[in-house]
């Protein structure tokens, strides 16, 4: 009986059927969690760029609900702004050198000083352009400007380090590629933002 | 490549819980018989996570997880499965356990899941798993595989969690993302963070073990 | 969804990201069948075979069914794609063994065992998972998974090469074996992170 093509059949759907049952279950007990994970992360990315105090153990819950109190999302035409106490948030993405790269330019109310820079998702080389994530790299955009020392808007990677201006940060060695690409992204950002808020620049 | 000669005299329990095989079968599982050093199985995840020990570790726990559940259900269906169709329910079986740490794993650890990325569905063809189902479960009492797919699973997570701290050590001078070797004199060696540094770390990894337990010319079990 | 050109992808796959110097995938296949160059050149055509049409075919099945919104099925099923990716791709290698008995008995001798355990080669399922996690569109799922192929090809009839050319060297006997393999594996991923600079992606 064990050998007969109707067991075979019947134990594969059975089998078939318990395993999708199984999964169906957790995947609907954990979903809740899941999506909330989803969204709590792009929310924390911009807490942490616009300087939102909160401690990194937060539970997802907790960050959704600092967020719906201390951010408030503005839209300016085709630009989303998430703005706390005066500074904003603006997000960018686009490729990088190896997938997608996206992330948040934090500005201080007077939409000229970079309060901050994130990237929230970025497939780059581990050591090379994936060092856009690191702490040294992002810390570098703190209180830079968006314009440059001939009032025209737009920030600059300087290949081989050696950033000395207000709109230059140093580059990442060996990782030119992604960081022209960061580079054109940011400005990209900047562009629409100046458009956006020209009443603010002088 | 699978070594299948792992039965037990007539499958059945002798004195105790599982017949007084567990201790045997538990040290085969780490050291004799490790999956990664001994029987070279489960490389391409061993190289892939190492790159951080945090990630080794999860990673490892994954496995633990799945090989002894899977062992498990494998070894409680061994005699209802038809020939036929063994392999792809072994398969079936392994798939459901992975999704089910994966599901868990995004629910609870979501910066975890992130990190490890698709290589946690990738277990699914993970070869120790579908190895052990195969060379052990399919012959052997259910009790005794939970304890051969946990040895097997425990004896990857210390291989793995060994490549991870000297990667992560002499890659960028961290443990567990905490500096260990200050920047001011150490410049992390790149090469280790990336994939030939899983490589080398590897090959040298099995070499000492080659070096500690040289490999008989024919294992006899 | 990004502009990344399928040619630039598939050719991104065979050296800069290369699926098995890079990422890792098809390691098991690669250190039991690179001892023949005659049967890694076999095995590496038929993973080629193997991983381009079931990258199309998961494309279509993952698009079409399990995506929330799909056309067939609108449920939020993509839980389940793992499971479904792995029964595809057993299910298609075991049509091309019976294929091959039936056209090339010869060549299905020659591949012997290494044919169903295709299946379990994790460079098949990894490009299927990767093009998900990439968001590859159609026209490029197809250049990673042609390319992927290739490249896991290119990389196994090299050290097939390479170990043929190891059975006159006197290697001291703790790494006799696999352990030299991989450090002559390390020493080709670091030769092809060489082509970096080949592969501009803009």
């Amino acid at each position: 009986m064990k050998g007969s093509s109707i067991y075979t059949i019947v134990y594969s759907a059975v089998l078939g059927i318990v395993c999708a049952l199984l999964l169906t279950g957790v995947s609907t007990l954990t979903e809740p969690y899941r999506k909330a994970n989803a969204a709590a992360e792009k929310m924390r990315n911009i807490l942490h760029v616009l300087g939102v105090p909160f401690s990194a153990k937060e539970s997802a819950e907790e960050l959704i609900r600092i967020y719906e109190k201390s951010i408030s999302e503005e839209q300016y035409g085709a630009l989303r702004v998430y703005v706390y106490d005066g500074a904003i948030a603006v997000p960018f993405s686009d490729l990088g050198r190896c997938g997608l790269i996206k992330g948040f330019l934090a500005l201080e109310s007077d939409k000229r000083t970079i309060r901050g820079v994130t990237f929230y998702e970025q497939e780059e080389t581990p050591g090379l352009g994936g060092e856009i994530g690191a702490k040294w790299f992002t810390d570098q955009f703190k209180a830079k400007t968006i314009f440059g020392p001939d009032g025209q808007p737009g920030i600059r990677i300087v290949r081989g380090g050696g950033a000395s201006e207000t709109n230059e940060v140093d580059g990442i060695t060996g990782a030119t590629m992604t960081c022209n690409k960061v580079q054109a992204m940011l400005n990209g950002a900047i562009e629409e933002i100046v458009e956006e808020f020209t009443e603010n620049v002088q | 490549m699978f070594n299948s000669a792992t039965t037990l005299p007539g499958g059945a329990c002798g004195p105790g819980l599982c017949g007084g095989r567990c201790k045997q079968t538990l040290k085969d599982g780490m050291w004799a018989n490790n999956p990664i050093s001994i029987q070279i199985l489960g490389i391409c995840s061993a190289l892939a996570v190492t790159n951080k020990l945090e990630n080794s570790l999860v990673m490892g726990a994954a496995l633990i997880f799945v090989c002894a559940m899977s062992n498990l259900l494998v070894s409680l269906l061994r005699n209802a499965t038809p020939r036929r169709v063994r392999m792809i329910a072994e398969v079936a079986m392994i798939a459901t356990f992975v999704i089910i740490f994966d599901q868990f794993l995004k629910a609870y650890y979501w910066d975890m899941s992130r990190s490890l990325g698709p290589y946690v569905p990738l277990i699914i063809t993970n070869c120790i798993v579908l190895g052990r189902a195969e060379a052990f479960a399919l012959q052997n009492p259910p009790i005794l595989s939970i304890v051969d797919g946990a040895a097997n699973g425990l004896g990857y997570a210390a291989v793995l969690a060994i490549i991870g701290f000297f990667r992560e050590l002499i890659g960028s001078g961290e443990v567990l993302g905490r500096t260990v070797l200050a920047d001011n004199w150490y410049t992390g060696n790149q090469v280790m963070i990336m994939a030939p540094g899983a490589f080398l770390a590897l090959g040298f990894l099995i070499a000492f073990a080659n070096f500690i337990k040289p490999p008989q010319t024919e294992k006899t079990k | 969804m990004s502009e990344t050109s399928p040619l630039l992808i598939l050719v991104a796959a065979i050296f800069t990201n290369n699926i098995l110097l890079a990422s890792f995938l098809g390691m098991c296949s690669f250190l039991a069948c690179s001892t023949k160059i005659e049967t890694a050149l076999g095995l590496g055509t038929a993973v080629v075979f193997v991983m381009t049409c079931t990258t199309a075919i998961n494309y279509g099945i993952y698009h079409g069914i399990l995506v929330e919104g799909a056309p067939l099925l609108s449920n939020d099923l993509t839980f389940l794609s793992s499971i479904v990716f792995i029964a595809v791709i057993a299910a298609f290698v075991q049509f091309v063994e019976m294929f091959v008995e039936r056209f090339s008995p010869k060549l299905y001798h020659a591949l012997g065992i290494f044919l169903p355990l295709i299946t379990v080669n994790c460079a098949i399922m990894g490009v299927s998972l990767f093009m998900v996690l990439h968001k590859y569109s159609f026209a490029q799922s197809m250049g990673f998974g042609f390319g992927g192929g290739v490249g896991w090809a290119v990389a196994i009839v090299l050290m097939a090469g390479l170990r043929k050319k190891m059975g006159y060297s006197n290697i001291p006997q703790p790494f006799q074996g696999v352990a030299v393999i991989m450090i002559i594996t390390g020493v080709m991923a670091m030769a092809f992170m060489g082509f970096i600079g080949m592969v501009s992606i803009q």
